[in-house]
């Protein structure tokens, strides 16, 4: 079977510790028991090759060998965590999901045969099923609204963990159901780590897991290390253990990684990058404190055309169950990030549909924000476009503070600071403050003129 | 009848112009009164100045009357005679708007 060298691989590791959940390690030898367990009651239920089958878990030994098991099964897999069920309904029904498992945090778990109609005849299963091998179905959110979901086949997404790489004891930070997350769980077992899981994702109970478990791998978001930072949970913690932070899924503010080199010298940080579509892409920090970096890797091609970056790879999705293939002839997809390029370096700008066009000049909301989140009392700060009668669009931030202040003497307070850093065009023409927090349960920033609604509104990284 | 007077209106737009034109830098400047060039010929505000300006202005109007008006739109662009010229020609402008809306 194609995934083969993984179960070979993970049964070499033997007594290693595989998952640490609830304080409880569970070894790589009963990791593999469990997977086993699995198969009779796959085939039981009627899960074979094919099967399009839900799992909503979290990182737990029940979770994970029942992905592994799965995917040893040849099934079409739509992992799922607590935190999308909102979308449940919507997700079970473009992937025409066939049975549902669910593994709950004391990793009991409980199977339903779905009723909703099915997707048999959809070619990306149709190709899965005649190479026979296994899939994976993640969504990400269309600018549009509808999410879209990207079809890989696992085999193929998989193939790059067989290339041994260093063995870390990770935090799994990023949910179950998110590339970079799955991207952390295969990267970490294939190589005999140790995935710590983290129920409670806020900083005292992230720092406090650090600790306890010697973590020296942490990927997160940056508004997670903004937050971080910002909690001083960090200084009440010993986490010299911490060898590694690796920060995506969105714009990393310069100012805030700055913060964070200051907080830990010695510690690498490195940036990561990849989408739903292409996975995760091998990167290189031009250095702790910069934001250019090296993409590509093995069996990724980059190229940059008109200032926005295109990714080619073998281990991409085959393609969407419920939108055009976004490939082109040649099999390079238009990531939709515009950068700027210095050498082989690239510097990620931002979503171009994020981009504000003031009377003509451009400015994306990352520089913007990265400026604001320096001003004295800032917590937090998102700056999205608004129409104009006169520019056409400007721009406009909402911003958390830390203690309350005077609304008229923040803004200029915040303008007078702007000034010092940002050209006239990008200082934010309006600026409200706001006690909503401005980020998704995924930790990424929620940018608009309307509060958020503090529901999950981003998938992709 | 408007919730505000016009005297009220002048004040408010003194004191956001004063704002806008310290985060400019624009320190050595004659004290601001009714009669002030805000914008065009002789104006203190460039385009992003009058920008800020406008949305500062509906920001007080909305906190400090519960005022919810908006300042910068077709309508205004289109007037022949801009109701951004001078401090007492976008006094007068709200005034209207303010009769119109909640009069």
């Amino acid at each position: 079977m194609s995934l083969g060298w993984l179960n070979e691989r993970l049964a070499g590791y033997r007594d290693a510790p595989a998952v640490i959940w609830q304080g409880r390690a569970c070894s790589y030898a009963q990791l593999a028991t469990q997977t086993s367990d699995w198969a009779p009651i796959l085939a039981k239920r009627g899960v074979a090759a094919g099967t399009v089958t839900a799992l909503v878990g979290h990182y737990s030994p029940g979770s994970i060998s029942l992905l592994l098991a799965l995917l040893e099964a040849r099934a079409i897999v739509v992992p799922l965590s607590m935190d999308a069920l909102p979308h449940r309904e919507e997700f079970f029904e473009i992937a025409g999901v066939e049975h549902e498992f669910t593994v709950t945090a004391d990793d009991r778990w409980s199977h339903t045969l779905c009723t909703g109609p099915r997707r048999d005849d959809a070619p990306l299963f149709q190709q899965l099923r005649a190479a026979g091998h296994p899939g994976l179905i993640l969504f990400s959110s269309g600018t549009t609204g509808r999410s879209k979901a990207a079809v890989h086949d696992a085999t193929r997404l998989l193939e790059k963990f067989q290339v041994p790489r260093h063995r870390f004891c990770v935090l799994t930070f990023l949910l179950f159901d998110h590339i970079g997350g799955l991207n952390t769980l295969f990267y970490c077992l294939a190589n005999g780590g140790t995935v710590v899981s983290a129920p409670d994702r806020s900083p005292d109970a992230v720092c406090a897991l650090i600790e306890r478990h010697h973590v020296d791998l942490l990927p997160v978001s940056p508004t997670f290390l903004n937050l971080f930072l910002m909690s001083d949970a960090w200084r009440r913690h010993d986490l010299s253990s911490l060898k590694r932070i690796t920060y995506g899924t969105e714009v990393m503010p310069p100012s805030t990684l700055q913060k964070l080199k200051d907080a830990f010298p010695g510690v690498t940080l490195q940036q990561t990058y990849g989408l739903s579509e292409t996975g995760i892409l091998q990167t290189k920090s031009r250095d702790d404190g910069s934001v250019w970096m090296r993409v590509g890797g093995q069996g990724y091609e980059t190229k940059v055309v008109d200032g926005v970056l295109w990714i080619r790879s073998a281990a991409a999705m085959l393609g969407y169950l419920n939108a055009p293939s976004p490939f082109d002839q040649d099999g390079w997809m238009n990531t939709q990030d515009a950068v700027e390029v210095d050498g082989e370096y690239l510097h990620i700008l931002g979503r171009r549909s994020d981009l504000i066009n003031v009377g003509g000049q451009k400015v994306y909301p990352a520089e913007v924000e990265s400026v604001l989140l320096q001003i004295p009392n800032v917590r937090d700060a998102a700056v999205y476009r608004e129409p104009n009668a006169i520019m056409g669009q400007i721009v406009a931030a909402r911003i958390n503070l830390n203690n309350p202040e005077d609304e008229d003497a923040f803004r200029k307070r915040a303008r007078r600071f702007c000034r010092e850093h940002l050209a006239p065009y990008k200082i934010p023409a309006r600026i409200e403050l706001t006690r909503a927090d401005q980020y998704t349960v995924r930790f990424k920033k929620t940018r608009g003129p309307s509060a958020p609604d503090h529901q999950e509104k981003g998938l992709e990284p | 009848m408007p919730a505000v007077t016009r005297t009220e209106l002048v004040a408010l737009i003194v004191a956001a112009t004063d704002d806008v034109l310290d985060t400019i830098g624009d320190e050595a400047r004659a004290p601001l009164d009714e009669t002030t060039r805000l914008f065009g010929e002789g104006g203190v505000l460039d385009s992003m100045g009058l920008v800020t300006l406008v949305i500062d202005v509906e920001q007080r109007l909305n906190s400090r009357y519960a005022l919810t008006l908006r300042l910068a739109d077709e309508r205004a662009m289109s007037r022949r005679s801009s109701p951004f010229r001078r401090i007492d020609t976008l006094a007068d402008y709200i005034l209207t708007l303010i009769s119109e809306h909640h009069g």
